[in-house]
């Protein structure tokens, strides 16, 4: 079965070569084996580009693949992260509070340092008390139980809500968009329990690991985000492949179609929206860790739309695409917006890059919509064709 | 010269006695050593004298004496104003004023009034200021009782009223007279008619007073006291909690202090005993119940302080009476305030809802103005324009960028909106040209073209405008508010974006109905192929609607500019909220669009009323109602029936 599989596609082949490839590259040139041709904030940034590869294969899955365009898989992603950050800021923190009560003459009560913890965490939103959600922070197994539980009922109860009373198209767009905007606006409040506009800040800390330098721990992340990126690509080809991936890709292409045949649709959806709303969760939860800190500006409507563009301009319906566009579109927008381009100087005026890069992006995304439907991926399919 | 008369009348009214013509020296030199040496109780004769003999230049003494100016001649016993100039001294005249020559500094004798004489003064001055000629001079002294209400000014104050002349600050004293005579009348029965009178005035000051009047404080005792004015008796659990409780207990001494964790622990701590204290080993000490043990221990030893159990608390609460009681110990006139305040809550209750439902009308006509285009271009058309609040953005420019050349603020709106008109018209029309044209059978990725347009227009203003936020000054004329009581008050900016939404719902209705281009736009949406063989041209009539809604999106650019600010992301703040306007409402029906946006308008006021501290809030909860709204009306509220509606 899995052989024939493989055989059937040798895109995914292909792909986990170049993948295995990249990641035993970066490894041999990164710091940790001294050779340190890779610095360890570039190593993170590659890190982070491959959790942002994985979320965009969820989002082909969901858009490219079942014609699903839904604004709000970034959100899914911001709540991954957000459920990661609780540990890793509670475990954290709990780690100093002990150090420092370690020293007084009476050992503490579990009372007492639990009101430490909650003084360091939410001192800055004027609380010291622990809200609800905050329930399983102090246990790893529960709070990763979180990553995929949280997005993964969220997708569904919404899924389910919207797939139920047959909202289709550009309004279930507009609906998982307004979803999102909830979700930022409320993550927003200072009472919402997660710090307000503070976020978790932090997370590039691990506790227990204090000993390993940022190196050693950005590897062992970028590993990490490697070998889930593809089981993802190798989960989502299967998905996509064989009888199942025809009855999602018939959705994509005819909704009524697909229901006049007995399929029950709304079923189909509701498990795609799902089930890449748990990736997105389980990438986002990868991510921070990385970057370090999260807070609500990630979850607004427009990173989700980047997300589309990222897809679009890589190439709908073909995960190997949605990866090609995240990578290129988030590097490159880096090297745009971090100064790496040099400006254009035309005796009038000068283009600064960091003020114009986001014109050229959305008019060179106009032009991919309108010219290139097919996205930077298309351009493999006149390579197959020229060859006999 | 008539005020002159007046205040003479109104002094010569307040003096008990009359008092023969004199100088203000002779009253002086008849209280000399009152003068020289003022406390709290002599002053009194002094100014009772002075304000009796109805003097003019009593006002300038006053002033002078209150700041620490009049100065007693050794030689011959005389009062003056000195002023130092230099080592010199000048001295004036009381009487006249002018200038009698210059002193040494040890010939004089200081009069040195200490602060409550100060005030003394300053309270007498108060009756002269009030029926001073000089409006100005009355109304800060009018001001100033309203700022600090005491009972020693109700008198003069009442006095003034009938001399005042101007209109305006007569009422003012009145009211003012009115408050004070509610908290310091004399009698109950002028204390009950004046609180009865303020029963029907919704301001802010009346309420305050009305709230002073009812100021309570709490007490304890083992029976409620009958010598107090018991306004209510707590009960223990629903009122306060047991903690509160016994807290005042022990602030009112009926009851030992309770131990807190904290002070348990320092006093563990303070009696360390090598590994134990009190018998039990330090390691163990991480619970409260072992910490407990060991204070008892030592508490046993009598080195501390017992603990007081629980059961001794809740007997201790049980034996007392926790009560409020007013500072005011008259009944009837507690009763009477409470009733005249419970009448003014209804009437300043009644009034917040029409507020609230004039602010819901408001919110709901920029709503409707912002989301008037998107019905056209999404609503009719079915164009998803992600830009169109970058179109709302280049219309507020437009405006700005006409008040940088036109500085008469009315002349510039009236140039300002036809010509956002046209600009974003044509934006509109070109990019429909250049984008939508080709994208008309994939709605998806009109939403995506559009997006990228629409952070590209973004990312432009900035690199133009900068990220500062840039004003547009409304005109004169619609500056300040509609006031209709005290409570209920719009902005007549708020009215003019009301009205300019009422015309543009007649507007489109008219253009959509009763013009040919509307004959032809309806055509064209329900079936192009058809119109086009009735010799309807599509793509012109395409281009000129979404023209129209990229037109009207640039007008109200320039309305919302005036009230907000205009920055690069006003457009995105409006886009998510617009289209669910245009959902929530039905698509393809300007009706629904204006129903769409009263609902989210309404809803999202009334949801800030019962949590008015959060509009992050209040936002979330009115987008989660909008996506369960559209769970059950998934084609809005007024939905398309028979073939119109099908997709």
């Amino acid at each position: 079965m899995h052989r024939s599989f493989f055989l059937q596609n040798p895109s995914i082949l292909w792909f986990l070569t170049i993948l295995a490839g990249f990641t035993v590259g970066v490894t041999l040139v990164s710091e940790v084996t001294g050779v340190g041709l890779i610095s360890t904030s570039f190593v993170k940034t590659l890190g982070k580009t491959l959790c942002l590869c994985l979320v965009a294969i969820a989002m082909d899955v969901v858009w490219g693949y079942c014609g699903i365009l839904s604004l709000g898989h970034f959100a899914f992603f911001g709540i991954g992260g957000y459920a990661i950050g609780m540990w890793l800021m509670y475990a954290r923190t709990e780690g100093i509070v002990l150090g420092s009560l370690a020293g007084q003459p009476i050992p503490p009560t579990p009372a007492e340092i639990s009101d430490a913890i909650g003084n360091q965490i939410f001192g800055v939103v004027g609380s010291s008390e622990f809200p609800m959600i905050w329930a399983f922070a102090d246990n790893l197994f529960l709070q990763l139980l979180m990553v995929v539980l949280v997005p993964g009922l969220l997708a569904l109860v919404f899924g389910w809500l919207a797939f139920r009373s047959r909202v289709t198209g550009v309004y279930l767009s507009i609906l998982t968009q307004a979803m999102t905007l909830a979700l930022a606006l409320y993550l927003f409040q200072n009472d919402s329990g997660l710090r307000g506009n503070n976020g978790l800040s932090g997370l590039q800390n691990i506790p227990g690991y204090e000993d390993f330098s940022q190196a050693t721990i950005s590897i062992v992340f970028f590993i990490t985000s490697a070998i889930a990126l593809a089981a993802g690509y190798v989960f989502f080809a299967w998905i996509v492949s064989g009888k199942m991936g025809s009855v999602i890709k018939g959705i994509r292409d005819n909704e009524a179609r697909v229901r006049f045949l007995g399929y029950h649709v709304e079923g189909y959806k509701l498990f795609v929206f799902t089930t890449t709303a748990i990736i997105a969760g389980i990438a986002g939860a990868l991510y921070y860790p990385q970057a370090g800190i999260i807070n609500p500006g990630e979850i607004a409507p427009i990173a989700s739309i980047y997300l589309a563009v990222w897809v679009a301009i890589g190439g709908r319906g073909r995960l190997y695409g949605a990866v090609i566009g995240a990578a290129f579109v988030s590097l490159v927008s880096s090297w745009f917006t971090g100064g790496g381009a040099p400006n254009i100087n035309l005796g009038f005026y000068v283009i600064q890059w960091t003020d114009w890069w986001l014109v050229l992006l959305g008019f060179s995304f106009v032009a991919v919509t309108l010219f290139f439907p097919k996205g930077i991926g298309g351009l493999f399919d006149l390579l197959v064709r020229k060859q006999p | 010269m008539p005020r002159l008369i007046f205040l003479a009348l109104t002094l010569w009214l307040l003096a008990p006695v009359a008092v023969q013509a004199q100088t203000l020296q002779d009253i002086l030199q008849t209280h000399q050593d009152e003068v020289l040496k003022p406390g709290r109780r002599s002053v009194g004769v002094v100014l009772d004298d002075l304000v009796a003999s109805g003097l003019p230049q009593t006002v300038p003494f006053l002033e002078a004496w209150r700041d620490r100016e009049i100065v007693q001649r050794d030689s011959d016993g005389l009062f003056f104003r000195a002023t130092e100039d230099g080592d010199a001294i000048t001295l004036n005249d009381l009487d006249t004023g002018e200038n009698v020559g210059t002193a040494d500094d040890a010939d004089l004798t200081d009069s040195r009034p200490n602060g409550g004489v100060r005030r003394a003064i300053g309270d007498a001055l108060v009756q002269f200021q009030l029926s001073d000629p000089n409006i100005l001079k009355r109304r800060s002294a009018v001001n100033a009782i309203a700022r600090s209400m005491e009972a020693s000014q109700l008198g003069p104050l009442e006095a003034s009223i009938e001399g005042e002349i101007d209109p305006t600050l007569r009422a003012t004293k009145q009211r003012l007279a009115g408050m004070l005579g509610a908290r310091f009348a004399d009698t109950q029965d002028k204390r009950i008619e004046a609180i009865e009178a303020l029963s029907g005035d919704l301001s802010v000051d009346v309420r305050a007073v009305l709230n002073t009047i009812l100021t309570t404080k709490t007490g304890v005792a083992p029976e409620p006291p009958a010598d107090k004015n018991i306004a209510q008796i707590l009960t223990v659990g629903t009122d306060l909690t047991a903690e509160d409780a016994y807290a005042r207990l022990v602030a009112a001494d009926l009851a030992p202090p309770l131990i807190s964790k904290a002070a348990i622990r320092n006093a563990l701590v303070a009696n360390l005993d090598g590994d134990t204290v009190g018998g039990v080993p330090v390691a163990t000490l991480n619970t409260d119940a072992a910490r407990a043990t060991a204070y008892d221990a030592l508490a046993a030893d009598g080195l501390l302080p017992q603990r007081v159990s629980e059961a001794e608390q809740a007997a201790a609460i049980e034996a007392h009476s926790f009560y409020l009681a007013y500072t005011e110990p008259d009944t009837a006139i507690t009763d009477a305030a409470r009733a005249a305040l419970r009448s003014i809550e209804t009437n300043v209750a009644l009034s917040q809802a029409a507020d609230l439902g004039l602010d819901a009308l408001s919110l709901a006509s920029i709503y409707f103005l912002a989301a008037i285009g998107l019905a056209i271009t999404f609503g009719v058309m079915g164009v998803i324009n992600m830009a169109h609040g970058e179109f709302i953005m280049m219309g507020a420019y437009t405006g700005f960028v006409v008040q940088q050349f036109v500085p008469d603020y009315t002349l510039s709106i009236i140039i300002a909106l036809p010509l956002a008109f046209a600009v974003t018209f044509g934006a509109g029309v070109t990019m429909e040209r250049l984008v939508i044209r080709h994208l008309y059978h994939r709605p998806l990725e009109t939403l995506l073209a559009t997006f990228g347009i629409s952070i590209a227009l973004q990312q432009l203003a900035k690199n133009i405008f900068g990220t500062q936020a840039r004003p547009l000054t409304s005109p004169e004329w619609l500056d300040g508010a509609l006031v209709f009581n005290d409570v209920i008050a719009i902005s007549y900016i708020r009215i003019a974006i009301f009205v300019l939404a009422l015309l543009f719902l007649a507007l489109i209705l008219f253009v959509l109905k009763r013009t040919r281009l509307g004959l032809e736009v309806r055509a064209v949406t329900q079936n192009p192929g058809m119109a086009a063989s009735m010799g309807i041209n599509p793509d012109r009539i395409n281009m000129l609607t979404f023209g129209l809604g990229s037109g009207i999106a640039g007008i109200a650019g320039v309305a919302i500019g005036l009230y907000a600010k205009v920055t690069s992301e006003m457009g995105a703040d409006y886009i998510v909220q617009s289209f669910m306007t245009v959902v929530v409402g039905g698509v393809g029906n300007v009706w629904g669009t204006l129903a769409g946006a009263s609902l989210i308008g309404f809803l999202q006021k009334g949801i800030e009323w019962l949590n008015p501290s959060n509009t992050l809030a209040a936002q979330t909860y009115m987008i989660l109602f909008i996506i369960l709204f559209i769970q059950f009306r998934p084609k809005g509220i007024v939905a398309l029936k028979g073939r119109a509606a099908a997709d």
